[in-house]
């Protein structure tokens, strides 16, 4: 879509980090896909919406500790978050990757547990599921990729403080 | 596996080719490292296997390796072409050079002067190099040490809003505001002001918020890029072999390949007919230095 001298591109949450650290010039994406993806890019604010978390959720009818919960099978669109907190608390699971849905997994007894986000808790309760830790905060935050943000210097920096006049109000 | 291995390696195979020929015509020798380190803390990257019960790392970061494997401390000046692994299984090509032993400013110049020859070796026209300076930051966040891994953080992530949140004095939020824009030609620190002025070169720049985080990294440190690549295409810059002034450069051969285009010159001699006379006069050009296309 074409904003006056911008264009914008509207493409999978996944898939913006990788945008922006392949070329786009900036994006906004989740800090729980931004972490998931690891990709080498600049981020200059964290913007005001988006707020969620990524917790580790278990179905309502078997709540067990984190440290009980080795050999589980995890399912999550998180796989490397998920892997790196269950190996900070030193627990071994089998992490299933899963692309949607992944409250039908437990139901469906191909995982059990899950690590996935977690907003106002409806999804949750309506599929007996309780979120039993939170393992991040997460909000939208504004990217900029690298090389952008030399050649295109005084631009971006204008964009960057024109978004935190309007967060600031 | 490798989209278009045949094409890729002809690119692959100019470029190198290229910068060998700059790097051999600096004076610099090509060091051949191991595909396979036993474990040390002291590499970086790398692919960790385990094999009869030791941990290893297949084609860690090369300066690190070479690094790790200096047994003296003696004046060299090296080059390398090597895959290296970074924590997974695909590999990035990649072109170096270390200068170990250097005096002063002139360890810096003479490895920026090699990157800056390489670029017009390859015919790159709009590729640049961003200087900044560790020694820089950690001088200026010396009185603030308990917030120094917050503001490098922010450097990372070129995220000034997280030092504007630290409770320090607001005279130093705006130096170090001052510190995180700069980019210029002539900046508040000597050093990186004498590199530009004796590389004399519109392609270099001192950029303050430049920084690259590998642990042996002392002070001055640079990054490579076009505007024609949303990527780096590579970076550098200052560390110590025992004691020795070092600087070196990686350029990734991936990202350079994307933007070359390969000149190919064919004065070869072609030959075809009988393999008698044709092996015999093949082998009678080669041994004169000529190349040859048998059977074109």
């Amino acid at each position: 879509m074409d904003v006056g001298e911008y264009v914008l591109l509207f493409s999978k949450p996944f898939d913006v980090p990788v945008y922006v650290e392949h070329g786009i010039d900036m994006g906004i994406a989740g800090s729980d896909v931004v972490e998931e993806r690891s990709c080498d890019l600049f981020i200059p604010l964290e913007l005001p919406f988006g707020k969620c978390r990524l917790s580790v959720i278990t179905p309502k009818h078997h709540i067990v500790p984190i440290e009980a919960m080795e050999g589980y099978r995890v399912g999550t669109k998180y796989p490397t978050l998920a892997k790196k907190f269950f190996s900070s608390r030193g627990v071994n699971v089998e992490i299933i990757k899963l692309n949607g849905s992944v409250e039908l997994a437990p139901k469906a007894g191909i995982t059990d547990v899950l690590v996935d986000i977690v907003d106002t808790g409806r999804t949750l309760a309506a599929n007996d599921l309780v979120e039993i830790e939170k393992i991040t905060d997460v909000s939208a935050l504004l990217l900029v990729n690298r090389i952008a943000q030399k050649v295109k210097f005084d631009r971006i920096n204008e964009i960057i403080h024109r978004i935190k006049q309007v967060i600031e109000g | 596996m490798t989209k278009d291995l045949f094409s890729q390696s002809a690119r692959f195979a100019y470029v190198s080719k290229t910068l060998r020929r700059v790097f051999d015509l600096w004076n610099y020798s090509e060091i051949f490292l191991s595909t396979v380190e036993s474990h040390d803390h002291s590499l970086r990257d790398g692919l960790k296997i385990v094999f009869d019960n030791q941990v290893y790392l297949v084609k860690p970061d090369i300066t690190s390796q070479l690094l790790f494997n200096m047994k003296t401390s003696d004046k060299r000046r090296l080059f390398y072409i090597s895959e290296v692994l970074r924590n997974s299984i695909s590999g990035r090509w990649q072109a170096g050079v270390e200068f170990i032993g250097g005096d002063g400013i002139q360890t810096h110049v003479e490895v920026l002067s090699i990157l800056l020859t390489v670029f017009d070796a390859l015919g790159l026209d709009e590729v640049f190099v961003d200087i900044g300076s560790l020694r820089l930051w950690r001088e200026a966040v010396k009185e603030i040490e308990e917030y120094s891994s917050v503001i490098f953080e922010s450097l990372r992530r070129r995220n000034f809003g997280m030092i504007e949140e630290l409770p320090i004095d607001h005279r130093k939020k705006e130096e170090l505001w001052e510190l995180f824009n700069f980019r210029g030609q002539t900046g508040p620190y000597k050093k990186l002001n004498q590199v530009v002025q004796a590389l004399s070169d519109h392609r270099v720049f001192v950029d303050l918020g430049t920084v690259r985080f590998y642990p042996y990294y002392d002070d001055l440190v640079f990054e490579v890029y076009s505007p024609k690549l949303g990527r780096p295409i590579g970076g550098g810059g200052e560390y110590r072999v025992g004691p020795l002034q070092a600087c070196g450069f990686a350029l990734d051969l991936n990202a350079l390949i994307q933007l070359v285009k390969p000149v190919f010159e064919d004065d070869r001699t072609e030959l075809k007919g009988n393999p008698e006379t044709l092996y015999k006069e093949a082998r009678r050009l080669i041994m004169k230095g000529k190349g040859v296309k048998i059977d074109p």
